[in-house]
């Protein structure tokens, strides 16, 4: 038999029905005229003639059936008739069909909008040509992964023959003088090799020559297509066009495609790297971004073997910046996203035990409902129905149930996945990309599918294999069988899922609970800060830098309602900022003794305006010029770990800059202060050692460290924050600039807080459902048992059991489920949380509290859905549950 | 004219097989056909003919479309397809084994055991 044109035959029965029938039915009349007229011929009468052609032929609708069995007609018919007894049987208990289709439309809801994250995050291949042979190479220094020195770089590029081309980018901000007010948008310096490295085309113009990337290239640029479109009226003929960017007149050469962001960081300006030869020969800055796309069939730890080889040989050519150093290669989506990826399995995690919950109560529903309809289903066997129609029968009601719930979900997706796009963390990639598309409806088809039969194969199972004649037999239950210690154990299962959710809850609960009051180490309330980049030609000289910012901070502290402003060149919560190894004075020179400290330039008055607290020593003043004592101030940190146990005032540290006499003479800073730690990486970060210069004394080549850019701080009397007044200040001093990420200190915080607080609130939000879903598994188990016990509770009654034995003995029933749940879950929940102790903050995975507080709040819950049971059941009327029988 | 026989259990479709290999036939030519060359020896169950008939075709044996018959009615007319020769050219050949078989066995005689 062919495959296909069995199909055929379905088809035609499934879409053709009544094709069909007519076909047969004007083929048999075909058969019975011409058996007539032959009959006729023969010198029959018509009457007679007619009555032996039906006789010959027997019976029609026999063998019409007959016809559309073997056409698989009754197969398709059979299902259809199976939804639509399902759909009847719904219809008349519409309670039981409410909750079962809003509890499902929950667990399906929450997974589809997940899924829909978990896709647009990390399922989703980078928008480049084949992402899994790109990888993203680090330098390994300490226990970190600084970037690589452009020296390192260039040698990596041209030694390693793993590689078919190797890139290097860093970023850059850039000030786009394109409309009344200037713009500052995200750039990258990348080398010409760059687009071709992610095998990605403009869709105007062209990439870079490797001519433009050479030093003293006139500058040219590529854009975004986004930049291209919103700043520049997405005109074609912008192409070989010069603008002015940063104060530097530029020639775009061509747009990449709105797909194009290789690092998810949102660019919109490419620029040639175009290295200068001091910056080929310098191995002591590490800055860059390196990515490498591999060969074909080479793997990714031949890679890193190669790399190994060559880490050591650099390390032997260059004692001082290279000792210790070695390399990393990772691939490029695991470097991007594989941060998200704990986070985000938790949730699909999170949301999979719900689902597990919600089929477990409905499945417990159906068999609650099964027990009173056993009578309708042994009937319809006695009628002659065969156990796998009646499994069929059921599971199709139950896939009606499934389907309606999906349907439901999907709409409730469609909600949640806009909230999350709304509320989520700007800072996870792609997140604004999650929607409810094709392949997330088909997931959603497949968990409603998928729970439909995890809740409806175990009671219709039971169904099609119970014994008729018992059934029939039996009086209104009384015994509890095994399907009641199959639903005892649904419940148990509930419970302890809704424990794990809720120990994991619990903990992030507790950890953002430590975060809140985690100190900052300094004053946080009325501090607005904003960035200020200075590029271009014009502030090439740092002294016209330095004195640019020191008129900005006089306009902006002599502002009324502002009581100090200062710049920093990164304020706490701006992230990034550079980092020097200090070597303390008395330390011979080993690169492994070097401490990494964060360098922090900063005008006078910022300690003050900050309110940092200065530990012991003196504050800056404006005296400490570079013709002075160098001088430096340093946190608790850093005082902590170059001199433990001593005073580090006066005490000296040579960093940033070398002597007339060579890379290793020292340039001494002398320590005047010390200052308490600032959590300047959020407030649930570890203190990292930093060290503060007075700008007046920052080395000339730190001008370009911190790329010319730094952070106003400006603290004001309270009221509005003077957003519109820094503005316009920065506008008068410094034309064509613009001052950006302006807000508050405290809104900085909360954005640092926004992810793990959004993690926190989602698997609080599914432990809550977890916990409301089991304890009603555990009422509806209970409440069913006292129906069925009506008469031997009426018995104990009449025989003098008073009405506190009757409530313990249901209470105790239900608590033992409950404790038994509760003594997997935290099994289970010492397990899960375990894996996500990374996410947790000043609370360790095994917290003991947590697990208390989580156990106390189910047992109370469960006690509360044991309670309302156990009370009816001492309402039962001896008499009246006598007379049952 | 000999007394009719009985069908054997699962030669229907043989014959239908066989019938219409010899040409387009309707419902009721396969009937005729099939008591033509059996010489009416055969007596065919009408009723069984026309499941029997849509059996083939949701196999894929026999095909069918509408044409006009002799009595100028529509009809719809089956015909063999390629898989139906096949078929047709093994279930002879497995018939002819059998039925040697069946002979051999029947013709036994006693002094041959």
């Amino acid at each position: 038999m062919t495959l296909w044109s069995r199909a055929r035959s379905w088809v035609h029965a499934l879409f053709q029905r009544s094709r069909m029938e007519r076909d047969m039915d004007a083929e048999l009349r075909f058969h019975m005229e011409t058996m007539t007229e032959e009959l006729l011929r023969q010198g029959l009468p018509h009457e007679e003639a007619l009555r032996r052609a039906r006789v010959e032929f027997g019976g029609i609708e026999r063998v019409k059936q007959e016809g559309r069995e073997v056409r698989g007609v009754n197969i398709v018919d059979e299902l259809l008739q199976d939804v639509r007894y399902g759909q009847r049987v719904l219809r008349k208990s519409p309670g039981f069909a409410i909750v079962a289709v809003l509890t499902l439309a929950l667990g399906i809801g929450a997974n589809t909008a997940i899924f829909s994250v978990v896709n647009a995050v990390l399922l989703r291949p980078l928008a480049v040509e084949n992402p899994a042979r790109l990888t993203y190479i680090q330098e390994k220094w300490q226990d970190m992964f600084p970037g690589f020195s452009v020296g390192n770089f260039t040698d990596v590029r041209r030694q390693s023959s793993s590689f078919a081309e190797v890139c290097a980018s860093h970023n850059g901000g850039f000030n786009l003088e394109t409309k009344d007010v200037p713009e500052r948008v995200d750039g990258e310096y990348v080398t010409a090799n760059y687009f071709a490295t992610f095998g990605v085309q403009p869709i105007a113009g062209r990439v870079f020559t490797s001519d433009e990337d050479q030093s003293g290239h006139s500058r040219v640029a590529l854009v975004s297509e986004k930049l291209w479109r919103t700043r520049l009226r997405g005109d074609s003929s912008i192409i070989n066009r010069q603008i002015r960017i940063s104060g530097v007149p530029t020639t775009i050469v061509g747009v990449m495609p709105k797909s194009f962001d290789p690092l998810l960081s949102d660019t919109d300006l490419w620029i040639p790297a175009a290295f200068s030869p001091a910056e080929l020969a310098d191995y002591d800055n590490h800055y860059l971004t390196v990515m490498g796309r591999l060969k074909p069939g080479v793997t990714l730890a031949q890679a890193q073997s190669e790399l190994n080889v060559i880490g050591e040989r650099l390390a032997v050519e260059h004692p001082i910046d290279d000792k210790d150093r070695s390399f990393r290669v990772q691939s490029l989506t695991t470097a991007l996203l594989g941060d998200q990826r704990l986070s985000l399995r938790m949730m699909l995690a999170a949301v999979g035990f719900l689902l597990l919950i919600v089929s477990a109560n409905i499945a417990n529903l159906q068999l609650a409902r099964a027990r009173t309809r056993e009578k309708e289903i042994a009937v319809r066997a006695a009628l002659g129905a065969t156990p796998s129609r009646i499994v069929r029968q059921l599971l199709a009601e139950n896939v009606v149930l499934g389907l309606a719930g999906g349907a439901v979900g999907v709409l409730f997706a469609y909600w949640a996945v806009a909230w999350i796009v709304a509320h989520g963390p700007a800072e996870m990639p792609r997140l604004d990309q999650s929607r409810i598309d094709a392949t997330t409806l088909i997931f959603a088809v497949g968990v409603a599918l998928f729970s439909s039969f995890m809740f409806g194969l175990a009671p219709a199972m039971r169904s099609g294999s119970a014994k008729l004649n018992e059934i029939l037999k039996s009086a209104a239950g009384t015994g509890a069988g095994t399907r009641d210690r199959f639903r005892s154990f649904l419940v148990v299962a509930e419970v302890a899922l809704a424990l794990v959710l809720m120990a994991c809850a619990g903990l992030l609960i507790r950890s953002a609970l430590f975060v809140s009051h985690v100190d900052p180490g300094f004053d946080t309330s009325n501090v607005v800060v904003g960035r200020v980049g200075l590029a271009g030609p014009d502030y090439h000289d740092p002294l016209v830098g330095r004195q640019t910012f020191e008129r900005i901070v006089a306009a902006a502290a002599a502002l009324p309602g502002v009581e100090s402003a200062a710049v920093v060149s990164r304020a706490p919560m701006a992230g990034l900022g550079s980092s020097n190894g200090l070597l303390a004075e008395g330390v011979p020179f080993d690169p492994s003794k070097l401490i990494d400290a964060r360098l922090q330039i900063v005008s006078p008055s910022y300690l003050s305006t900050a309110r940092l607290q200065l530990k012991i020593g003196r504050d800056f003043t404006a005296q400490d010029t570079r013709d002075r004592t160098l001088v430096t101030i340093i946190n608790e940190t850093l005082a902590r770990a170059m001199w433990p146990g001593q005073n580090p005032i006066g005490k000296r540290f040579a960093c940033c800059e070398s002597g007339p006499k060579g890379r290793l003479d020292p340039v001494w800073h002398e320590v005047v202060g010390v200052v308490g730690d600032v959590r300047a990486w959020g407030l649930d970060h570890d203190v990292k050692p930093e060290f503060y210069v007075p700008f007046a004394q920052m080395p000339p080549t730190a001008w370009d460290w911190i790329g010319r850019t730094m952070d106003l701080e400006v603290r004001s009397r309270g009221g509005a924050a003077p957003v519109r007044d820094l503005q316009s200040i920065v506008a008068s001093i410094a034309p064509a600039v613009p001052i950006y990420h302006l807000s508050t200190m405290q809104a900085k915080i909360s954005g640092t807080l926004e992810r793990s607080h959004f993690d926190t609130y989602l698997l609080a939000l599914f432990a809550g459902s977890a916990l409301l879903l089991s304890s009603i598994g555990i009422y509806g188990v209970l409440s069913y048992m006292v129906a069925q016990r009506t008469r031997d509770i009426g018995i104990r009654i009449a025989l003098g059991a008073s009405s506190t034995r009757i409530v313990s003995d249901v209470l105790s029933f239900g608590m033992s489920l409950a404790g038994i749940g509760l003594v997997l879950g935290v099994a289970g929940a010492l397990v899960a949380t375990r894996l996500f102790a990374s996410m947790l903050y000043g609370v360790r995975s095994t917290d003991v509290i947590t697990f208390l507080a989580v156990s106390f709040i189910l047992l109370a819950v469960a006690f509360l859905a044991s309670f309302f049971p156990a009370r009816r059941a001492t309402r039962v009327d001896p008499i009246v549950a006598l007379r049952y029988e | 004219m000999d007394k009719q026989l009985d069908l054997l259990q699962g030669t229907l479709d043989m014959l239908i097989l066989k019938a219409v290999s010899l040409g387009p036939l309707h419902g009721y030519g396969v009937l005729l056909r099939i008591q033509q060359i059996s010489r009416d020896r055969l007596e065919i169950q009408q009723g069984s003919l026309y499941p029997a008939l849509y059996r083939l075709e949701h196999q894929g044996w026999i095909a069918s479309e509408w044409g006009e018959s002799e009595n100028k009615r529509k009809a719809k007319y089956y015909r063999l397809t390629t898989a139906g020769k096949r078929r047709l050219l093994a279930e002879t050949e497995n018939w002819n084994r059998m039925a040697d078989v069946i002979a051999g066995i029947l013709g036994t005689k006693r002094e041959e055991v």
